[in-house]
Order: structure tokens, then sequence, then C-alpha cells
């Protein structure tokens, strides 16, 4: 719909049906002047309002995104807007790692008889709006390629799991083998490079079990679809984390699943070590030592040290051992964590708005939108009804556009806030090698700093943030609007 | 153990209030506390300063502050509860920005982005010295006599400002003079106003208000009223006679220093202490305290009974 | 589909500044539009039968109206496209006056803007299916929680409706705060001489079970099939074989209870009947004086009880109630007035509350009606009331006005002087607020004929005078001169809140409450008896402060809901509600986390878990909706495609 021109900016508006549209008629009643810009969508209650409707049409051409609601405790629905402040004001700090200004979008809380109020935020919103002038449109940027420096290091000493207890982990398990459905965890792949996931149901499978710097995959994306069946699963620190979350969301019961741990030494980016190898027709053989591997390619030796080409995540790891489990072997490592920038966010933190926004256009323009990345997700139990396929609801086309491509990724990661535990699968399935972690990364960091340190998949019985509310929040407090 | 502090003395400390100012270093003295005055210190306005302009009341402060923080302090004590009152306001004013940028144009140079925490001498003590610290170092206590507390109304007020406790009731000089060995009543009207400078335009609201402190200290057969401010101890003990006869009573209601109380339980020589300089006799405290330091039972004469 | 769209000149309220007639031109271009007319007044008689015949001759069967706000006529013009055969669901509206005529002059930005309201509601329109209400059957029962005199009128007339009721009581006794009163204003009636014979009636009707001495522990369900867990409290007295008599509290040799019902201005037996008119009429143990249950040594009122009904092993019970409908009439507790500093902080025996006064004052108290200082036990003299404790006080978060505190000071000023000719009574106050029936001739006569001595100002200070009295220190703004009273006994209105743990209650109850405590109500205009969630009423105070006439008039008000409520035998649901598409449902649980109301749950289909919304507790919030990932449940004309429709249509990139 074309915007008057040089008169209006598209600013849409979803106001809550019992208070604020109540506020905007009575300023209609107060013949309160107002700009024109704006455009009422009516919805029963500020909670209706999902995060992914602002961003829709912020993608689409709109220029402001405004939300408003009944006051924290007058909700007509009771709890309505404590689920909508929360998941709100996450989405707002979200929108700059996208290039987006976050002042194009505000939530606000307007009385059925707040007419002077309702008259105040729509003229200074409109104001402010047209201050930032037309928003960029996503598709016309240019796009711009930039990697991330993975330079790091480590909290500890990164190794290959060489001197791990694996013979005695493969007793265990054998032992509880009976009583499971199957053991998850990994075997070699095609070559002694690459592991696989194992579902191991036999003795002999057991004896598959691999463990070392090339056990890169989660097998916890594997435990939802075992459901109702009692299965064991062997992880590594973080890989607990993710089966912790899924009990945290009942999506397993504690009861089915076993867990087996031993500290993991680090694992290895297996897409920059691809890049190294170069082409290559057969791995002849790779020679593990305590802190590298040596990895003969086509009969050419190729040394990996550990603390240069481990995994992103491995870093900043301080829980190399699962804080769960049923079945331990090797000693606890104490590891003092340390809050820093993980590499991929820190790239999109140099970067200014604009230039994140050409950043992504350039990343999506690599994207295939094969979905890797979501299949790799243990947090993602949605499997075939994922709302990026489906036409009811229709969210989005399947058009392979940037747009509709940066659409599906800040869906899944908006659907990830306050579940993901930062494992990094999406990304590391990536075909093309688009960081897409960062998005996860950056509502990660937004779900610790609005909601005191909350780490997903730490405390099964924590309940995730965007689930729940507090009728007074601690770090979110009401606009003032001066 | 020695330890050193900045000090502001204000202006009435070598003047009228010498005798507070006497006390003040005795005190301190005894318990090791070495006061060191600020540099080129000026007056802090008082009540005509900010009455008139607020931000040439914050410079007169700022500049004091300035000087604290270029002799290295970080803490600043201050006996008189209206120096204490203005300092701390300044400092909390020259937050704002664009208040900070105009005091500035008044200054020698810009003011510091931080300044010391400006408190009372009797916090100072107390930081330091818990009830059983000051409780051991205490040589004649103070055991005889019961004592009424009065804070007067600047030292807890405003509340958020002053940091004193709590502004209706605050209990810091209770604490400290029970850690003495005296006994403290329960004083209603600590925190009322004594009718702070009206005393020279509007003598009768003074003879009145302060009248009024000392019949209730009177009933409540208080030996002596124990204050921590210069012009309420003005008030209550230069005008006595004024409120005796505004009141038709005799209060013969001795007025002290809390420090001058301090003073004579660590055991320093009343002399020392401006005792002599009070208009309301204190003497038969001295001697009830000395009595009981030497542990003579009988009742001493010109005491209250 | 064939939609209509009538755009409304409003007279001159739309038509004066924006261009009706174009929007209509425009509007007949957009998609599945048939017919777009421009009517003057679309909702008067002649307007409405446009659309009606409009429907009849172009076989429409969506109708778009852009107009006033829907707020105001969207259940007008539902029931228009009703009339004329339609699903009264296929209705959309634009509002095009509150939101743009009436906030702007300029005609070009209005038309534009109006043209694209339309557009929008046309969108949606496309979207929006025929949704039909669903039935369900009503239990005829209510639940009344608080037995207060809200409670036990609702209940009264409920049971006299011949409704079942069931009445819950917190406290060993019902009649709540009025059974503390001494005298009503503005008759100066006793009040446990008017209060009593309900209660009376309580305890008599067939067809109220009064469960004393019990709070609400646990509720679900919704309107119609409520299930309420209810724990009855151990009074260690089996009441089945209790008489009232009052043998056990005669020998009872604890005698140091802190006595709560005279609200701790004495003590009291650790076994007691609550009060002479205490209905059930029934003795209650306070276990942590009793020395037989604390220490294990005594025994006397099992032995002095002739009918044995002592039982010091009783232990809680927890009761299961079915009911269709619930009343909350939990009233009132005073708040904590002791932030007061200035006026002692509760250090000072003689400044007392209200309620306590009222104690003093009562036959039935401490001190048998004989108006009594609790420091010495002297007769006052000079008695001081002071107005507005925690009440219009920003200060503290208080800025509301108690309401009843001017009445009761003047009926206490009143009382004080029948008890105490001799004496002399103060009011400080800020206002007089008397607005019932013959309640300002009352604090006239408080004045005039009882010589109480109104001062018009506030108390900065009591303090000890030393001498035994104390010094009360204010102001007379009238006079515009300070004022010193040397008084014996100080009495405070001290301001209400909502009864103690009415947070907890109004969480289970699933009903919105301030920060004071007081139940919030669907509108305080026009439903001051309803609340957000349907089947649960409120009565009296704990809705906000009220007297005793308008909380027993509430009381019925809530009954007469109730009879409503249960006058069909099965009720119709507001089909705006979640649905969830099995298919697409993962059962992650997160809606049936989310739901304010409890209304999904998980059901077994086919060996796989899904959820599920209840249709009859469901509100039509759409938390679910927004929470689902996939938009497995989706809120019934609110759906994600047909507010995406609206998105798409003015973010066109």
């Amino acid at each position: 719909m074309p915007v008057l021109e040089g008169k209006e900016l598209r600013i849409v508006g979803f106001l809550c049906n019992w208070c604020s549209y109540g506020g905007a008629d009575a300023a209609g009643v107060g013949r309160a002047v107002q700009p024109t810009d704006l455009r009422i969508i009516r919805v029963p209650c500020s909670g209706r309002v999902d995060p992914i409707f602002i961003v829709k049409a912020l993608l689409n051409g709109a220029d402001g995104v405004l939300v408003s609601g009944c006051h924290p405790r007058d909700c007509h629905y009771s709890a309505g807007n404590f689920y909508a402040r929360r998941r709100l004001e996450v989405l707002k700090q979200f929108l700059p790692v996208l290039g987006i200004d976050e002042a194009r979008f505000e939530y606000t809380w307007v009385g059925a008889s707040e007419a002077q109020l309702w008259q105040h935020v729509v003229t200074t919103f409109t104001n402010r709006v047209h201050a930032l002038g037309k928003a960029p449109r996503f598709d016309a940027v240019e796009p711009l390629l930039k990697i991330a420096d993975m330079a790091l290091t480590a909290l500890r000493p990164l190794g290959t799991g060489k001197n791990a207890a694996l013979p005695k982990l493969k007793e265990a398990i054998k032992a509880k083998l009976p009583e499971l459905e199957c053991v998850i965890g990994w075997q070699q792949g095609y070559d002694e490079a690459r592991t696989v996931p194992l579902f191991a149901r036999t003795p002999q499978d057991v004896d598959k079990f691999v463990w070392g710097p090339f056990n890169v995959n989660n097998p916890a994306v594997y435990l939802p679809t075992f459901r109702g069946k009692k299965v064991g699963i062997v992880v590594k620190g973080c890989d607990a984390r993710s089966v912790v979350e899924l009990l945290q969301e009942n999506l397993i019961s504690r009861e089915d699943v076993i867990l087996f741990a031993m500290p993991c030494e680090g694992t290895l980016d297996m897409a920059r070590i691809g890049e190294k190898l170069g082409r290559y027709t057969t791995v002849d053989a790779v020679v593990c030592d305590e802190a590298s591997i040596t990895i003969t390619a086509d009969g050419k030796e190729h040394r990996f040290c550990m603390a240069d080409f481990a995994q992103g995540k491995c870093y900043g790891c301080a829980t190399p051992l699962a804080a769960l489990s049923d079945v331990s072997f090797g000693a606890p490592v104490d590891v003092k964590p340390v809050s820093a920038t993980p590499p991929e966010l820190a790239l999109l933190d140099s970067l200014s708005l604009p230039e994140r926004m050409s950043f992504w256009r350039g990343q999506m323009g690599k994207c295939l939108r094969c979905y890797a990345c979501r299949n790799a997700c243990p947090m993602c139990v949605c499997r075939d009804y994922c709302v990026s396929d489906s036409r009811d609801p229709h969210w989005m086309s399947q058009l392979a556009d940037e747009r509709e491509k940066l659409f599906f990724q800040t869906v899944h990661a908006f659907h990830l806030a306050g579940r993901c535990t930062g494992c990094g699968e999406c990304q590391r399935a990536c075909p093309v090698g688009i960081p897409i972690l960062a998005l996860r990364q950056q509502i990660g960091r937004v779900i610790e700093q609005l909601f005191e340190s909350y780490k997903a998949g730490t405390d099964p019985a924590a309940a995730p943030p965007l689930l729940t509310y507090m009728p007074q929040e601690k770090n979110i407090h009401e606009r003032g609007w001066k | 153990m020695k330890t050193t502090v900045a000090y502001y003395p204000g202006c009435s400390a070598h003047g009228f209030s010498v005798d507070y100012e006497k006390s003040t270093q005795a005190v301190c003295g005894a318990l090791g506390i070495r006061l060191n005055d600020i540099p080129d210190w000026n007056c802090c306005g008082s009540t005509p300063a900010h009455a008139v302009d607020t931000e040439l009341s914050a410079a007169l402060c700022v500049r004091n502050l300035d000087n604290a923080v270029k002799a290295d302090a970080n803490e600043l004590l201050t006996p008189c509860p209206s120096c204490l009152s203005n300092l701390r306001h300044a400092a909390k004013r020259m937050e704002d920005p664009r208040f900070r940028a105009r005091v500035d144009e008044l200054l020698d140079n810009p003011a510091p982005a931080v300044f010391p925490e400006v408190i009372s001498v009797m916090q100072g003590i107390a930081r330091r010295f818990d009830a059983n610290a000051l409780a051991e170092r205490v040589k004649k206590p103070l055991k005889p006599l019961r004592l009424a507390t009065y804070y007067g109304c600047l030292m807890s007020r405003p509340a958020e400002i002053m940091d004193f406790g709590d502004p209706e009731n605050p209990t810091l000089m209770e604490s400290m003079l029970t850690a003495c060995g005296a006994e403290v009543v329960d004083f209603p009207l600590k925190t009322v106003c004594c009718g702070a400078s009206f005393g020279i335009p509007e003598r009768a609201v003074t003879a009145r208000l302060s009248g009024r402190i000392l019949a209730l200290a009177a009933d409540m057969r208080a030996d002596a009223l124990v204050v921590a401010c210069p012009l309420c101890q003005m008030n209550l003990d230069l005008r006595q006679k004024q409120a005796e006869h505004a009141a038709d009573a005799i209060f013969a209601m001795p007025v002290l220093y809390f420090t001058q109380a301090m003073g004579l339980a660590l055991g320093v020589p009343p002399g020392r202490l401006g005792i002599e300089k009070l208009r309301v006799n204190a003497n038969g405290l001295i001697d009830k305290i000395e009595a009981a330091a030497s542990g003579s039972t009988a009742p001493v004469e010109g005491s209250r009974p | 589909m064939r939609i209509g769209v009538f755009i409304c000149h409003c007279g001159s309220n739309i038509g004066g500044t924006v261009d009706c007639a174009k929007v209509a031109e425009k509007a007949a271009l957009f998609p599945d539009v048939v017919y777009a007319t421009d009517p003057m007044y679309t909702c008067a008689e002649p307007g409405q039968a446009t659309i009606e015949s409009a429907i009849a001759e172009y076989r429409l069967d969506g109708i778009v109206v852009a107009s006033c706000s829907p707020r105001m006529h969207e259940p007008t013009f539902r029931r228009t496209v009703e009339r004329a055969g339609l699903n009264r669901y296929m209705l959309e509206m634009a509002n095009i006056r509150e939101h743009v005529s009436w906030i702007g002059k300029d005609v070009e930005s209005n038309t534009n803007k109006a043209a694209e309201l339309v557009a929008i509601a046309v969108a949606k329109l496309r979207g929006n299916t025929p949704l039909h209400s669903k039935s369900f059957e009503v239990n005829k029962r209510v639940l009344v929680i608080g037995g207060g005199v809200a409670g036990i009128q609702a209940a009264l007339d409920c049971a006299d409706g011949d409704i079942p009721v069931v009445l819950v009581e917190r406290e060993a006794t019902i009649g709540g705060k009025m059974a503390k009163l001494d005298k009503t204003f503005p008759t100066v009636d006793c009040s446990a001489c008017i209060v009593g014979p309900k209660m009376v009636d309580v305890a008599q009707h067939p067809l109220i079970a009064l469960y004393a001495l019990s709070e609400v522990e646990e509720i679900s369900g919704y309107v119609g099939n409520f299930t309420v867990k209810i724990r009855k409290r151990a009074p260690y007295v089996d009441w089945d074989k209790c008489t009232g008599c009052g043998a056990c509290s005669v020998k009872c040799p604890s005698k140091k209870t802190p006595d709560a019902f005279n609200e701790f201005t004495g003590v009291t037996t650790a076994i007691k009947v609550a009060f002479p008119q205490a209905i059930p009429k029934k003795a209650v143990i306070t276990a942590a004086h009793c020395r037989q249950m604390s220490r294990g040594k005594c025994g006397v009122c099992a032995k002095v009880c002739p009918t044995g009904a002592v039982n010091y092993d009783m232990e809680d019970v927890i009761v299961t109630e079915e009911v269709g409908s619930i009343v909350a009439a939990t009233g009132y507790d005073l708040m904590d007035w002791t932030v007061y500093k200035e006026y002692g902080a509760g250090r000072y025996p003689d400044v007392i509350t209200s309620l306590q006064y009222e104690r003093l004052l009562s036959g039935s108290g401490p001190t048998c009606g004989h108006i009594r200082r609790p420091s010495d036990g002297r007769e006052p003299r000079i008695i001081v009331f002071i107005q507005c404790v925690g009440s219009r006080d920003r200060s503290i978060g208080r800025p509301q006005c108690s309401g009843f505190c001017c009445m009761y000071t003047a009926k206490q000023a009143v009382l004080t002087k029948d008890h105490l000719p001799e004496s002399q009574s103060y009011v400080f106050y800020m206002d007089i607020r008397a607005p019932g029936k013959m309640y300002d001739e009352f604090t006239r006569r408080a004045v005039e004929e009882y010589g109480v001595e109104y001062v018009r100002g506030r108390v900065s200070c009591v303090y000890p005078d030393g001498k035994g009295a104390y010094s009360v220190m204010g102001v007379d703004t009238l006079l515009g001169r300070p004022v010193e009273i040397t008084a014996d006994l100080i009495v405070l209105a001290v301001g209400i809140e909502g009864s103690r743990g009415a947070g907890e209650l109004a969480e289970k109850l699933r009903i919105s409450y301030d920060n004071c405590g007081f139940f919030m109500e669907s509108h305080v205009k026009l439903k001051p008896v309803e609340t957000n969630t349907i089947g649960v009423f409120l009565a009296g105070v704990c809705q906000g402060a009220r007297d005793i006439p308008a909380s027993v008039a509430q009381g019925s008000a809530t009954a007469a809901k109730v009879l409503g409520l249960f006058a069909r035998d099965r009720l119709e649901n507001d089909p705006q509600i979640a649905c969830v598409d099995m298919r697409r449902c993962v059962a992650c649980g997160k809606c049936v986390r989310c739901c304010p109301f409890g209304a999904i749950e998980e059901v077994s289909v086919r060996d796989e878990q899904k959820a599920h919304v209840i249709e009859t507790v469901c509100q039509g919030c759409g938390l679910c909706a927004a929470t689902c990932p996939q938009g497995a449940v989706q809120l019934a004309h609110s759906t994600d495609n047909q507010i995406l429709a609206e998105v798409n249509t003015l973010c066109r990139y």
C-alpha cells in the first residue's frame, strides 16, 4: 500500500481491545489532534501479539511499529500483558543485531481513560519515526561479507580426549542396555575424521562408540522422537544442557533417559579444518596426541592444535562434564566461567546498524533454505509443522529471497529465546557457513541481561523466562514518555 | 591505632561554638582519630546562601569539596549539621549535568567528578568504633546520668540526602551514649525544631519552641540534654533564661554537646572540653560522674534528685 | 467471497473531514468487494435496513462497516447481519471516526487513512469464518467466600432463590467486621443486634452449608463447573458435640492468650467461643497458647466439657465442593499504621486504632464497654480522633479514601460522649465525607449536639508529655494556627486495604487485584459486581471502600447475577475462543503453561498427547496462540492468518 508520499510514514499499531483501543477512542472523543500515520490493528490482548508480527511488519515496509496494552496488573485477562512485557522487551533488544533500529519499535501501556496519554504517545512516536526517516529496505542494501575472528583463548586446556575412560564407559552402557530402547552416541563416519550418530541396540553396536574431538553432533536432538520409550544417551557437557532444557520443557521425562557422561576436552571446528585441508580424495590416517590431531589426507600431513581449531563454543565452555548425569566417568573439571562475548556476536557488535543489515543481506544471499539449522537444533520439536513451511498459518512464502530467509532466521531465533543453550549445532550444520549462531547468541545475551543471568539448560526445575512472568520485573521498567 | 581523616570545622567552630570544637578535637584525640582541616576552606553558606541562590550556595560548598579532593580525602567529617546538610545537598545537585555546568562557571576550575562522602563527626566516630569498642575505652561511665538526646531538625532530614537513619526517630546518639554508660530516655521531641535562627528576628518563637523541649526534658527527669548542633545548643543553653521567662518556669537543664558528654566518659579533663563555657552550669553532672567513678554512693550536693 | 462495504458519514462527524464517497469508490476495487456505498447514518434504522437489503440483493456473505468504534456498535451491526441471515462474525468494522475524522482535519490524509483502514478490514474479513456458540451444563450451586455482612446477604438471597450455598469463612465465626462494631452509623443501632439475626438465618437455612474456621485451598474448573478444595482447620473441639455452653473457657487456666477478636486490646483464654453471638456458637482452641497442646499439661476443658467435645488430636480436613459460581466477599483489614512514626509507630499504648476503640466501646469487649486507657486503666477525659491515617496519602502509596472513617469517627465521638459525659473529644479531619442517607445530619449532630470539636487540619506529631498524657501537635487550617492538645487517648481512623491474603485468593480465582489487595471489577462504572472471570462475582469491601448498606446491596446484587446465570439449565459460551489443531500440536506444553485461566489441558488422542482447549474456561485472550511456535492453537476471529492479512495489507514490499 503506498504511503501518502512525503507526508506520512508507515506506522503500524497493535492495540489491545480493552484498554488501549479504548484509550485511543477516548482520545478521539476528546478530539485530541494526532498525526495521521498510525494504522491500528485491534487484538484482544497485548499478550496476543506474537513478536513475529512486529518483525514481519518491519521487514516488509513498516517504518515504525507500536504495541499498546493495559497497564501491568490491570490486564483484562489477568496476565496477558505480563507475558507481553517480557516478550516485547526481548524483541526490542534483539532487533539491533539485525540492523534494525530498536527505536522503530515501541511498546507502551495506555488505559481506556487515558486519552491525553494516548495522544502524547502517538505524537511522540510518530515524530520519533519521522526523525529516523524511512526505514532501510532489507533487500535493497549493499551486501557486506565479513568473517568472525575465531582466535580465542580457552578457559581450560583443550585436548583430544585420547585418555578418556572409553572402555569403562562402554562396559557401563552394555550393563544398562537391556532395559533401554537404544543408547545414542557417536561412531566413526565415512572416514576417521568424521563421526555420525550411533543408535546402539546390541553390545556389538556399543563397541562402535568413539570419543574424541570429532564428536561434534549433539545427540540430544534425537531424544524427543523417543518420547515414551526409555533411552540412554552419551553426552558432552554442552549436550547435557540440551537434555536439561528438554526436561525443563517436559518434552522428555527424567525417568525415560539415562545420561552417560565423560569430561569433554573440546571438539573441532570441521568447517575451518575443511578449509585448511582443501580438496582431497581420501583421509589416510588420523593420529591424536594429547592436544592436537594430525590428519593425513592424500598423503599430506596436516596438524591441527585443539587450541587453535576448536569450535567457538569450546573456548568459553565452563561445563565440560555434564552437570546432570546418571553414569559418569572422569573427574569433574573446575572451570571458572568468564563472561565474554562469543566471536560471532563480537563481530556483529563491532558493526554499525547499517553495516549489520548489509552483513545479513550478504549472508542470506548464501542461504539455500535447506533448514539444516532447524533440523539440527535439539529444541526444535515442531518438525513437520514448522511455521516456516506451513500454509496455515501462512507466515512466510517459500520464496528464496533474502527477506524471507532472514525472517525465517528471526523466527527461529525468537522461538529459541530463553531456550537456546548455545550448542551451536545450527551453525555447524549450515552447509554454506553462515554465522547464524550470532542471532541465537544475541537473544541468549538479552535473556541473560533481563532475567538475572538466566542460562537455559542449567536447572531442570527452572521455568523458561518467556513462559512465565513476574508482576514486578527487576529489569524491565515502565517506559516514561518524556 | 591512629587514623587521620579530613575535617571541615565550619565557621562557628572558631566562634560561638568553640567549646564544641574543643570537645570534638579532644574526643577524637582520645579515640586516636586525627582531624585534618582541609586547606583553605570557606564558609558553607549556611542558611542565607541557599535561601538566596542555590548555585552560589553549591559553588561555596563545592569549592570546599574540591579542596578536600585535592587533599586526597575520600571521607570528610564535619560537626555542624547545617554544614553537613549544605555540603551533601551540593554534592547531590551536582549530579545534574546542567546544574554542574552552571556551578563550574563560578569556580576557578571545574569541579571534580567524584566528591568525598561528607558525614557528621558522630557518624565518623560510630563507623570506626562500635558500641563495644567505645565501651572498652570508657574510663568514667556516665552511669548515674539520665540523658535526653536532641538531634535538631537538620541532622536526619531530608532522609534521602542525609542518610542518617530514621528521619523521625534517629538513634545513633543514644547508642553511643549508652555505650558510655548513660541511661538514655526515649525523648519524643528529639527532631522537633528549637527555633533555629529565629532567635534574632522572632525571639518569642525560639523561646517557645526551645522552652517546650526543655520542659519535656525536665518532665522526663533528664539530668541533661545532649545536642549535636551549635545553633540548637545556643537556643537551648544560652537562651534558656528567655525560655524560662516565656514559660514562667525553671528548667535548670544543662545542655551539653555529645562530644562533651563522651569526652567526660573517656576521661578527658573537663577543662579541655570547654565545659566552663556552658551558660547553664554542668558542674553537678561532673560531680556525679566523678563520684560514681570513685565508688562513692553518697548524694552529691546541688545535683538533681 | 462477496463483500459489501458501508462507509458511514455519521452526519458531519465523519463526513466533515473524510470524503466518504471517495473511500467507497476505492473500496469497490478491493479484492472480493462487490458492493460499496456511503450511507449517512448506518446505525440508525434506515441505515441498518440498507445493509440488510444489500445482503439480500447482492447475495453478500460478508460486511465491512466503516464508522465509529467497534467498541460502540459492533454488537449492533452483528445483530443486523444476523437478522439478514448471515453469521454474526462475518462482519468487520473500520474505526474512521474516533481514530480518523475526530483527530485531524486534513481531508486528503483522512480519506487516505480511512481507505487503508477499510482495506485492512476487508483483508481480515476475507479470512473470517462463521462461528457458533456451544452450550454446556451448569451446576446450580454457589460458593460464597467470606461471612461478613456482604457474604451473608449474598448467601441468604441465593438460598432464598433455591440455590444451595456453600459459605466459607476464615474466622471461627461469621459476622466479619460488623460483628466487632459496637453501634453503626447513622442510626446508632447495635451492630450485633442487627447482624445477629442474619447470622442466625444463615445457620438455620437448610440450603446454606457453613464452613467456619475454613479457607479455600484450591479452585479449578470453569463457570458452571468449578471444583473447590476447602481446608477446614482444626478447632480441636468436635463441633458436632459442642453446645457452646462456655464451661470450658470459664475453667481454662491459660488466660494470657492474645485476643484477636478484640483486636489485641486485651487477653483471653486459650479455649473460647469467639463472642457471645457467634455463629457457629462453638468453642475453638488457640493451639499455641493452650497448655495441653503446647506443653502437655492441663486438659481441664476436656474434663469439664459436658459433652466430651474437646479433642486435642484433631487435624485439618480437606473437603471438595462442586459449584457453578463463586462470590468473593472477603472484606478488608486495617493497614499497618505503624509506618506513621510521628504517631509513635505503636510504641505508645494509648494511641489505638478505631477498631480497637470499637472493642473498648462494646459491651462484649475487654472492658465491658467502659472506656479505659490501655496504659493505666483510667477513664480518659480528652480524646483526640485523627482521621485519614493511611488514607489519601500518596507519600506511603495510599492515595485512596477509605470511605467510612468520617462517619464512624463521628459515631465514636458521639458514643464517647454518651459513655463519658465529662469528656471532650476532638476530631482532626481533612474533609468530611458524609454522602449517604442521613449521614451529613449525623455528623452535624456530633458537632452541634454532642459538642465534638472538629479541627480541620492534620496532626504532625503525637508524643508522651512526660506527665502521663500525650501532646498532640496539629494545625487548624481554618483559623490558620497551630493547635496543641493534651490528650489522654488518641484514636486513629486507620485506612483500609484488602483482607490479609487477598492477593493469593485472587490468583486462585484468576481475577485481578490492585496494589492494596482490592479485587478488580469488570468495569468500574458499569460492571461493579462482575470480574473478568466469568462466574466470579464480588460483594462488599473486598472490591473497594463502602459502607454497610452498600455492602448489603452488593451482596444482593451478586445473588441476582448468580440467579441470572443459573436461570437456564445450559450456558452458551463466547465462540471467540482458542482451538487446537491436533494434527499440528506436538504437545510441547507451552500453551498449557502460559494460559492465565488454566483453560488448556493435555489429553490423550490415539495414544498421543495433545493440547485441548476447555471451551467454557477460555476467555479469548490469545496468549496461547502467541506462544505456540507452530501455530497449532489459534484464536477464533483473531487467527494468525487474519492478523497477517491486516499486516500484509499495510506492509507490502
